[in-house]
C-alpha cells in the first residue's frame, strides 16, 4: 500500500519534472495550443533592451475563437513595428479555465505579469468581468493595460451607481487601464437607433441573458429607444443556459412587437433564440442585438448566424464597438493573411492598435532608460496622460483621464442574403452626433 | 406491486392502480389553469410547449429512475449520455447527407427510424458497458463511492465529445418539416405531435416491458429484494445490465428529440437538462416510472409559468426550490417511491 | 506453561519516538507542520524543476489560492468524511462567506469592518445558513441529502445573480478592502502584488482549523460522527441524538467554507456570482474523496497537490506533448490531432479517469484513514494477514 502511495505521488512529481526544459514558442497560431508563462527570448540585438508586452486573453476551448485571433494582432504588429533600442517579445497568459474565461485565473496572470519585471504592458483582457478582478491588480502595481475588446461601461465610468475608483483602491487617480474599444451605453444607443431610427420601429421588445454584458446593453438599448419615442413592450431574462425559448417566443409573439432586441451572446442560446422565433412566423419581427452576436457569416460554426439558420438569418441587425472605416484596412487583412493563414478575428485590428499604442509610448519615453522598472512606470504615465495621441491601425485615438477611447464610433451591421454574412451598413461617430440627436 | 395494491384487492375499482395517471390528469388540469390564468389567449400554445419539453423531461429522467430503483444509484452520467444521444443523431444525419426537412414522408419516416435505432442501439451499449466497468464492481461499496465514479464517468463523456467532435454548438438538420396543423381555437407543430406522441409511445412501452414481460418481473423483482430474486434464479448481472441497456437507450432517445425539436447540441448541455431530468425523476417518484414521467411534466410546467408570468430569470431557482421543498415535506415524491425495504 | 519467548523486546526507532509523540500531542504537530509549510514550501518553489515555471511570488501566490481550496476541502471531509453526509452543493456556503465580506467591507453598503473581524462574522453567517439548511434535511437518507444540497448549490448563485438589489446580480460587488495587519509584525500590506501575507494567513488560517478539527474528532462529539457514519440505528440506540450531531457536522462545515469564502473574496477583491457553481462544489468533494475521506491532514495534502496539479501541472504536460510533435489521427467523423494536444482541455477528462479510477481501486483515497482503508478492503488478503500476524504474536508469548 505504502509503494503503491509512493508510486502514485512519484507519477505526479514525475509528470512536473518531465515538464521542465521544454521551450515555449512565443508566436500563438490560430487552432494550436496557446503557451503560458515566459515566453523564450531570441537573443536581444547588441546594444538593445530586451522588454516584454504581456498578453492577457483567453485562448483555449469554447473561448479560443475569441482569444487567438486577438493575441495575433499582437504578434503581427510586433512582427511589423520596431522601437530602436529595444526588444519587444511576448509573454502569453491564458485566463481560460476548461473553456471558460474565469476572473479568479486572470487576477492571478496579471499577478504573474506584474512579477515578471521586463514586462512593460499589458494587452487584455477580453471579458469585462475578468477585467473587474485585473484592474486593482495592475492598478497597485503601476502596470498598464489595454483591452481591445472590454465594453462594459462601469471599467472606467460610473455606472450602476458604483464609482469606477473602487476598481483602483490602490491608486485611484492613477489609471493602469485604458481600452481601445467603445462602451455599452453607446453600443446599446446604436442599437435603439438601428429599431427606431434606421428601422423606423416604434415598439420593441426587450431581452437579456442575465450576464454582465448582455443585461447591461440591454438596458441602455431600453432606456435609448424610450427616450427616442418608442415603446419598450416587455423586458424579459432566460437564463443563459436556456435552450427551449419556445414558450418566450410565444409570449412575444402574443404581444406583437415591431422589434426584438436581445442583449447576449451568441453561446447564451440568441441564436436558438431567432430560430424558434422564425419556426413560430416572427421571421419578418426584425432582430437586433450587439456585438455579442457578429461573431461570423452563416458559414462559420457556431456563430449566431449558423444556428439561427436560413429561415432565421433575414431582418437581423448587430453593432460593432470599433470602427469598420479603419484606415488601411486592406493592407492590414493581407499582412494577416500571410502571417496567419486565416481572416483577422473581430479585434484583431484593435489587439493591433494597443500595441501600437505601447510602441509609440515606449519610443517617447524609452530613450536612454535602462531601468525596467522606471520604463514600466514611464510607460504607464505616458498612456495615462490624455493630452498624448497615436496613430494606429484604428485611426488616430487618445484616451480620456478614464482610460477610454477618444473614438466613440459604433458600426451597425445587418444580415445580407447574397453573402450570408453581416454587411456594414454605416458606422455613427457619437462624438459628431452624440446621443438624443 | 404495492402494498396499497394488495390491500385493496377485490372487485372494487382499481384506483390504487390508476392512482398515478389520476394524479398527473390533476396536475396537467391545474397547470393548464394557472398557464391560462397569466398567458390569456396564449395559453394553449404554451401549454403545448410546456407538455412537450416536459416530455423530452420525461423521457430521460424515465432512465435516472429506473436505475436507481434497481441499484440505488444517482446516474449522474445519465446526463451525458442524453448528450452522446444528440451528438450520435447528428453524426448520422451528416453522414446521410442530409441539410434539411425531409418533405416525402416515407423518406422520412425510413431517415426517423433509422436515426432513432442508431441512437438508442448506441447509448443502450455505451450505458451496459459504463455499468459494466465503473459501476458493478462498486454495488456494495458506501453510497459516496459509486457517486463519485458517475460523476467521474460524466465528465469523461463530456471531454470526450468536447475534444473529439465540437467544443461549441453543433446545429443538427431538423429532419420534420415545421408545418402547422390549424384546429381553429390553437394550432400546433407537427414537430410537436411527433415529440408528444412518441415519448407517450415511449413511455407506455416500458410500462408495458415492466408489467408484462419476463424480464421486467425480473427487473422489479430485482428492484424490490436482490437477494431473493437471486434465490428465484434472476441473473442480477444481467437483469441490471438490461436496465441501464433500456434507460439509456430512452435517454438516447430524448438526444434525438432534442435534435428534432431544438436542433442544436453542445458538449455541455448534459449537466443542466440531467439535473432537471433528476428533480423531475425525485419530483414523481423516485423508482417510480409514472411518478417520472409525472416529474417531467410538472418541471415543464414550472419553467413556462416562470416564464408567462414575467420571472423567466427565476426558472431555475424555481425548479430547484421545487425540488428541496418536495424532499422536505414529501420525500417520497409525489406518487411515491417504489424501492426495496431496507431495515 | 507459557514458552518462553526469545525475541527480546524492540526498542522504537527514532522514527517511530517522532511519530509516538507527535500522534499523542497533535496540536503541536499541526503547529510544527505549518511552520514546516510556511518556510520550506517557498524555498522548493526556488528549486530546479520548479523555478522554471515561474518566480516564487508567482508560486507563493498560488499557493495561497491552493490555501482556499485545503481550507474547502478540509471543511467538507468533517461532513463527508468524518460525518459520513453526502453534500453536493457545498459552494453555497462559500459563496455567502465571500458575499458576507463584500457587505461587510465594500463601498456597496459603505461598511469597513476589519478583515479579523469579518472572518469570524463570515463563519457565523456560513454556520447559521448551515443550520437553516440542515435543519429540514438532515432527515433524509443519504442519496437525498445529496440531492438537496445539490439543489441548494444551484439555488444560491441563481438567487445572487437575480436580486439585483441586493447582490448587484451580475456584475458583482467590486471594490473589497485589502486585510490589514496594522503594522504588526513588520507587515507593510496586503497588496495586490504582495502574496506573502496572503499565504502566511492562510496557513495560519489552516492551522487554526485543522488544531480544532483535530480536536473535535477526538471528544464526544467526533466519535459520535463516527458512529453515526458506520451505523445509524445502533448510534441512536446508544443514546445519540443524530439530529443534533448532523447538524453540527453540517454547520461546523459550512463555517470552514465561510472563512475560505472570506479570505477568497479579499484577496481577490471582487465577487461574481458565477465563481461558485457546481464545479467549486465537485473540486472540493474529489479533493475530499481523492485525498482520503476521514484524514483530515490526508485531504488537506491532498487538495493542495490537486490544486497545484490543475493550476500548473497540467498546461507544463501540454507543452511536452507539444514538443514530441506526433501525427494527426483521424477517426470517422472525430478527428483527433495528437500534435497538439492542449491538455487543458483534457483537464476534466483526466479528472474523470483519476476518479473513476481511484474508486475502482482505492476508494478510500491517498492517504486513507486506517479505520476507512479496513471497512473498504474488508475481504482483501493485506487485513487477514495483519489480523492473523497478530494473533500469531499473541500466541506466542
Amino acid at each position: 500500500m505504502k509503494l503503491r502511495n509512493l508510486g502514485v505521488l512519484g507519477g505526479i512529481a514525475a509528470l512536473t519534472l518531465t515538464a521542465c526544459g521544454s521551450s515555449a514558442t512565443p508566436v500563438p497560431t490560430t487552432g494550436a495550443a496557446a503557451t503560458t508563462g515566459p515566453a523564450a527570448t531570441t537573443g536581444p540585438a547588441a546594444g538593445s533592451i530586451a522588454v516584454k508586452i504581456g498578453i492577457e486573453l483567453p485562448m483555449t476551448g469554447g473561448e479560443a475563437p475569441n482569444g487567438v485571433p486577438t493575441a495575433n494582432g499582437v504578434a503581427l504588429a510586433l512582427a511589423k513595428i520596431q522601437v530602436p533600442g529595444f526588444t519587444v517579445t511576448i509573454n502569453q497568459q491564458d485566463d481560460a479555465v476548461n473553456g471558460v474565461h474565469s476572473a479568479t485565473q486572470g487576477a492571478t496572470n496579471i499577478g504573474t505579469l506584474v512579477n515578471d519585471a521586463s514586462v512593460l504592458f499589458v494587452v487584455g483582457p477580453y471579458n469585462s468581468s475578468v477585467a473587474q478582478a485585473e484592474i486593482p491588480v495592475s492598478n497597485a502595481a503601476g502596470l498598464m493595460q489595454c483591452s481591445p475588446a472590454n465594453t462594459n461601461p462601469g471599467l472606467t465610468k460610473t455606472w450602476g451607481g458604483v464609482d469606477p475608483k473602487t476598481l483602483r483602491p490602490t491608486n485611484p487617480d492613477k489609471i493602469a487601464y485604458v481600452r481601445v474599444a467603445t462602451t455599452d451605453d453607446l453600443q446599446g444607443a446604436a442599437g435603439a437607433d438601428i429599431a427606431y431610427n434606421l428601422q423606423g420601429k416604434k415598439t420593441a421588445y426587450v431581452l437579456d441573458d442575465t450576464q454582465t454584458y448582455g443585461k447591461g446593453i440591454a438596458d441602455v438599448f431600453e432606456t435609448q429607444f424610450k427616450a427616442l419615442g418608442g415603446t419598450v413592450l416587455g423586458h424579459d431574462s432566460p437564463p443563459s443556459t436556456t435552450s427551449d425559448f419556445t414558450s418566450e417566443v410565444t409570449t412575444i409573439s402574443g404581444k406583437k412587437p415591431d422589434y426584438v432586441y436581445y442583449g447576449g451572446v451568441t453561446t447564451s442560446g440568441l441564436g436558438l433564440f431567432r430560430k424558434q422565433m422564425a419556426q413560430q412566423n416572427m421571421a419578418s419581427t426584425d432582430f437586433g442585438g450587439g456585438d455579442g452576436i457578429n461573431d461570423g457569416s452563416a458559414a462559420t460554426a457556431s456563430s449566431f448566424l449558423q444556428i439561427a439558420g436560413d429561415a432565421g438569418d433575414p431582418n437581423t441587425f448587430s453593432t460593432v464597438a470599433a470602427t469598420h472605416d479603419i484606415p488601411g484596412l486592406d493592407a492590414f487583412n493581407s499582412a494577416y493573411k500571410a502571417m496567419f493563414n486565416t481572416d483577422p478575428g473581430s479585434y484583431s485590428a484593435a489587439a493591433y492598435a494597443c500595441t501600437q499604442v505601447f510602441l509609440q509610448a515606449l519610443k517617447s519615453v524609452g530613450t536612454g532608460v535602462t531601468d525596467l522598472a522606471a520604463l514600466r512606470s514611464a510607460v504607464r504615465a505616458y498612456v495615462a496622460t490624455p493630452s498624448n495621441s497615436y496613430d494606429t491601425q484604428l485611426g488616430t485615438l487618445s484616451f480620456d483621464a478614464n482610460g477610454d477611447t477618444s473614438q466613440k464610433v459604433i458600426s451597425y451591421y445587418g444580415f445580407d442574403a447574397t453573402s450570408k454574412d453581416w454587411k456594414f451598413i454605416k458606422q455613427r461617430d457619437f462624438t459628431q452626433q452624440p446621443l438624443g440627436q | 406491486m404495492t402494498a396499497e395494491a394488495t390491500a385493496l384487492s377485490g372487485p372494487r375499482f382499481p384506483v390504487a392502480r390508476l392512482r398515478g395517471p389520476l394524479i398527473l390528469l390533476l396536475v396537467i388540469l391545474a397547470s393548464y389553469a394557472v398557464i391560462a390564468f397569466g398567458a390569456g389567449e396564449q395559453a394553449p400554445a404554451q401549454f403545448i410547449n410546456a407538455v412537450t419539453i416536459g416530455a423530452l423531461y420525461a423521457l430521460i429522467a424515465l432512465g435516472y429512475t429506473m436505475v436507481y430503483g434497481i441499484i440505488e444509484l444517482i446516474n449522474f452520467a445519465h446526463g451525458e449520455i442524453f448528450m452522446c444521444g444528440s451528438f450520435v443523431s447528428w453524426s448520422v444525419i451528416t453522414t446521410m447527407g442530409i441539410t434539411g426537412a425531409i418533405t416525402d414522408i416515407p423518406r422520412l419516416v425510413i431517415v426517423l427510424v433509422v436515426v432513432f435505432l442508431i441512437s438508442m442501439l448506441v447509448m443502450g451499449v455505451v450505458g451496459v458497458i459504463i455499468e459494466r466497468f465503473a459501476y458493478r464492481r462498486l454495488r456494495n461499496a458506501p453510497r459516496l463511492a459509486p457517486l463519485i465514479t458517475a460523476i467521474g464517468v460524466s465528465f469523461i463523456l463530456q471531454n470526450i465529445i468536447s475534444v473529439g467532435i465540437s467544443n461549441s454548438v453543433v446545429t443538427i438538420p431538423q429532419l420534420i418539416p415545421n408545418t402547422k396543423l390549424d384546429f381553429g381555437v390553437f394550432s400546433i407543430s407537427v414537430i410537436n405531435v411527433f415529440v408528444i406522441a412518441l415519448a407517450l409511445a415511449l413511455m407506455v412501452a416500458l410500462h408495458l416491458f415492466i408489467t408484462q414481460t419476463r424480464l421486467g418481473t425480473a427487473m422489479r423483482s430485482t428492484a424490490m429484494d436482490r437477494e431473493a430474486a437471486q434465490l428465484m434464479g434472476v441473473n442480477i448481472n444481467t437483469t441490471i445490465a438490461i436496465t441501464f441497456f433500456i434507460g439509456s437507450a430512452l435517454a438516447g432517445a430524448a438526444g434525438v428529440v432534442q435534435g428534432l425539436y431544438i436542433g442544436v447540441t453542445v458538449f455541455n448541455i448534459g449537466f443542466n437538462y440531467g439535473l432537471k431530468a433528476f428533480t423531475a425523476a425525485v419530483l414523481g417518484g423516485i423508482g417510480n416510472t409514472t411518478g417520472a414521467v409525472l416529474g417531467g411534466f410538472v418541471i415543464g410546467f414550472l419553467e413556462v409559468i416562470s416564464q408567462v408570468y414575467g420571472y423567466a430569470n427565476w426558472s431555475e431557482a424555481v425548479v430547484f426550490g421545487a425540488l428541496v421543498a418536495v424532499l422536505i415535506f414529501r420525500p417520497t415524491g409525489i406518487l411515491g417511491q417504489q424501492l426495496a425495504d431496507r431495515a | 506453561m507459557t514458552a518462553t519467548s526469545t525475541v527480546p523486546p524492540r526498542r522504537p526507532s527514532p522514527i517511530g519516538r517522532i511519530r509516538a509523540f507527535f500522534g499523542g500531542h497533535q496540536s503541536l504537530a499541526i503547529i510544527a507542520g505549518a511552520a514546516v509549510v510556511l518556510l520550506v514550501l517557498p524555498q522548493i518553489a526556488l528549486l530546479p524543476p520548479f523555478s522554471g515555471f515561474g518566480t516564487q511570488k508567482d508560486w507563493v501566490g498560488g499557493f495561497s489560492n491552493a490555501g482556499v481550496f485545503v481550507l474547502l476541502a478540509v471543511g467538507l471531509n468533517v461532513v463527508v468524511g468524518l460525518a459520513g453526509l453526502l453534500d453536493l452543493g457545498y459552494a453555497a456556503f462559500f459563496a455567502i462567506g465571500a458575499y458576507t465580506y463584500a457587505y461587510g467591507a465594500s463601498p456597496f453598503l459603505n461598511l469597513h469592518i476589519p478583515f479579523w473581524i469579518m472572518l469570524i462574522v463570515g463563519a457565523a453567517v456560513a454556520a447559521a445558513f448551515g443550520i437553516l439548511l440542515g435543519a429540514p434535511t438532515l432527515r433524509l437518507r443519504g442519496d437525498y441529502l445529496a440531492i438537496v444540497t445539490l439543489g441548494f448549490g444551484e439555488i444560491v448563485p441563481v438567487v445572487i445573480l437575480n436580486a439585483n438589489n441586493y447582490t448587484n446580480g451580475t456584475n458583482g460587488i467590486t471594490g473589497l478592502a485589502q486585510p490589514s495587519a496594522y503594522g504588526l509584525f513588520g507587515v507593510d500590506g496586503f497588496g495586490f502584488s504582495n502574496p506573502w501575507p496572503y499565504f502566511v494567513t492562510v496557513v495560519g488560517i489552516v492551522m487554526v482549523t485543522m488544531i480544532l478539527l483535530y480536536r473535535l474528532q477526538d471528544s464526544r462529539l467526533g466519535r459520535a460522527w463516527v458512529a453515526i457514519r458506520e451505523d445509524e440505528l445502533a448510534a441512536a440506540s446508544m443514546g445519540i441524538n443524530t439530529v443534533t450531531t448532523k447538524l453540527l457536522a453540517f454547520s461546523i462545515g459550512a463555517t470552514t467554507s465561510g472563512l475560505a469564502g472570506v479570505f477568497y473574496a479579499s484577496k481577490l477583491g471582487v465577487v461574481t456570482p458565477d465563481q461558485f457553481g457546481f464545479t467549486v462544489s465537485f473540486t472540493a468533494l474529489a479533493m475530499v474523496v481523492l485525498g482520503g475521506m476521514g484524514n483530515t491532514l490526508g485531504v488537506a495534502a491532498g487538495a493542495f497537490v490537486i490544486y497545484e496539479i490543475q493550476s500548473t501541472g497540467l498546461k507544463q504536460l501540454g507543452q511536452v506533448v507539444q514538443s514530441l510533435h506526433l501525427p494527426v489521427v483521424a477517426l470517422g467523423p472525430i478527428k483527433v490531432d495528437i500534435g497538439s494536444i492542449n491538455f487543458i482541455n483534457y483537464q476534466y477528462l483526466l479528472y474523470g479517469l483519476a476518479l473513476v479510477g481511484m474508486m475502482l481501486l482505492r476508494p478510500e483515497g491517498l492517504f486513507p484513514s486506517r479505520r476507512r482503508r479496513q471497512e473498504l478492503h474488508e475481504d482483501t488478503d493485506e487485513v487477514a494477514e495483519f489480523k492473523s500476524a497478530e494473533t500469531l504474536e499473541a500466541i506466542d508469548r
